[in-house]
């Protein structure tokens, strides 16, 4: 009698622990950032430390920017809260690493999407938020319009950089001569460029439209509209996580899709009484694309009253409404100068 | 200028057909246009409204100008991906238009016959202007197809960027001159408004 009870008391303890060992392994292991996120209650977001337009705190530890924005999209969607994601600032180099070892559930920081990034940390970038590229600053009074009127230049540019590659390429490229001034530092460039020591800069673009504030005349100088190289910046998640991937892309799918459409977060409330069959569907007055990608039907609208579309993100942040002052360009949408399209929704 | 007047019969049949028309009529007295004062010339406009080249991605050739009004920019397409952009000032509200047209005439320093049906709603215009600085057309005017409508310069420096027009598109006096000289008779205009919900 006491033999059996014992042994009952003994596999069941077992089974217990073992039950509680699956929970906590499957907890740990369990690699759906969605479940992990809601669990959680905020989605913590890799960004930058401190990039002004695309990621920056103030000193009251409020947030601002292109990228920061982003990320309180993805907030909305799930939440229908933009305060429930949570800034992780992360350096250059670790951010992939730390991405991957799970410290936060997406990374939101000027990261070029390459295929090598792609491979090294399986990591997956899920759409282009930003299309930068090398770009060109000139003092205006040097009255040029294109890139290719560039020839015989004095260029200067930072060493040890893509971006001085991609210099030497171009140039060469186009059969035009140069003349390089290299420094170690970005400032001593920016130094040399604001003194006359030459009368080009190269840098990416929204680099070069950061760096104009801080010379000693800004409106005397102009960044050409041509861009010689790509550099297209992204959100990253992990691999092999398909539920996130979708929610992240469409999220940002959703905002390109917004402007498109004329909705924003002005008319979000006459955009759901809309008519128009894209617009139905984008608000979730039709069809149930929200219940699929595991949110809920209103996932846009929680998006675009909370965060705004594409362009408001994008004024508001780096375009004209912001101090940085960056053309839409490239990263107008497809139909109005620019290359930035989003898959349809339907 | 009495083509003005002549054309609006041939106008309003041409609209129906090429032109989403004005729906709305507004009330309000039209906030841009002031006869008689003086073009403030030396006034700085913010930069996202100075004429600048930027990236442009278009299937229109070079030469073309497409009009944004919910952008509030003007642009003149380049060739190598990119276009002369220029900040204007665009109809208000039940005032915005779309369509295709092209340049059917230029005039430097326009004389202004403001059309019967803007007299109508606003009494207190002039029936008739000579053309000169404190004329509300500006330095120059572009015609647009068989319309009233124009692309011209302005008096009212400060309504760049903004929408307070009768349908008119205007550029700053230096920037339509800029323009004039850039563009010939018979230039295709495309005219692109916001998506409607």
């Amino acid at each position: 009698m006491m033999r059996t009870f014992r042994g009952g008391l003994l596999i069941g303890l077992a089974v217990a622990v073992l039950v509680a060992a699956l929970a906590i392994t499957y907890e740990f292991y369990d690699t759906r950032t969605l479940k992990r996120t809601v669990r959680r209650g905020e989605v913590l977001c890799g960004v930058n430390k401190g990039l002004p337009g695309f990621s920056i705190p103030d000193d009251k530890g409020n947030w601002t920017g292109f990228d920061v924005d982003f990320c309180r999209a993805v907030a909305s969607a799930i939440f229908d809260d933009p305060n429930k994601a949570k800034f992780v600032p992360l350096d250059a180099s670790e951010r992939f690493k730390e991405l991957q070892s799970r410290k936060v559930d997406i990374l939101s920081r000027n990261s070029t999407w390459s295929m090598k990034r792609e491979l090294d940390y399986d990591l997956y970038f899920p759409a282009v938020a930003y299309y930068d590229g090398e770009g060109f600053m000139v003092p205006r009074s040097r009255n040029k319009e294109t890139s290719l009127d560039l020839a015989d230049s004095k260029v200067c540019v930072q060493s040890g950089t893509t971006t001085l590659l991609n210099l030497a390429d171009y140039f060469k490229a186009n059969n035009m001569k140069y003349e390089l001034v290299k420094f170690d530092k970005l400032e001593d460039v920016v130094k040399a460029y604001d003194t006359g020591k030459c009368d080009t800069l190269t840098a990416d673009v929204s680099q070069l439209y950061a760096l104009r504030l801080n010379l000693s005349k800004p409106g005397d100088h102009m960044i050409l509209p041509d861009v010689i190289s790509k550099e297209p910046l992204a959100p990253v998640v992990r691999q092999r996580d398909d539920d996130w991937m979708m929610i992240v892309k469409w999220t940002l799918y959703a905002m390109i899709n917004a402007e498109e459409l004329g909705v924003t977060s002005e008319n979000i409330d006459e955009a759901l009484k809309s008519k128009k069959p894209e617009v139905m569907r984008l608000v979730g007055t039709e069809g149930n694309y929200g219940e699929q990608l595991g949110l809920t039907k209103d996932w846009a609208v929680r998006i675009i009253r909370h965060v705004g579309n594409y362009g408001e993100m994008y004024e508001r942040n780096i375009g004209e409404k912001s101090q940085l002052k960056i053309p839409r360009g490239m990263n107008q949408l497809w139909n109005a100068g620019g290359v930035q399209y989003a898959p349809p929704m339907r | 200028m009495t083509d003005f007047r002549r054309l609006t019969g041939t106008l309003l049949a041409a609209m129906g057909l090429i032109l989403s028309a004005p729906q709305a009529f507004a009330q309000q007295p039209d906030r841009g246009d002031e006869p008689g004062l003086i073009a403030d010339d030396s006034y700085q406009l913010d930069p996202e409204w100075q004429k600048q080249v930027v990236y442009y991605r278009t299937t229109e050739a070079p030469g073309t100008i497409i009009i944004s009004t919910a952008e509030r920019h003007l642009y003149l397409v380049q060739p190598g991906g990119r276009a002369i952009r220029y900040g204007i000032g665009v109809g208000r509200d039940g005032f915005q238009w779309q369509g295709l047209v092209n340049i059917t005439n230029k005039k430097e320093w326009p004389d202004w016959t403001p059309p019967p049906e803007m007299i109508q709603r606003q009494p207190y215009l002039p029936r008739f202007m000579a053309g000169g600085p404190g004329n509300p057309l500006g330095a120059r005017a572009m015609y647009l197809g068989t319309t009233v409508y124009r692309i011209h310069g302005t008096n009212r420096p400060d309504t760049i960027g903004t929408k307070v027009s009768s349908g008119c598109f205007r550029l700053v006096n230096n920037d339509v001159a800029d323009l004039y000289d850039r563009v010939p008779i018979g230039t295709k205009v495309v005219i692109r408004q916001k998506p409607e919900l």
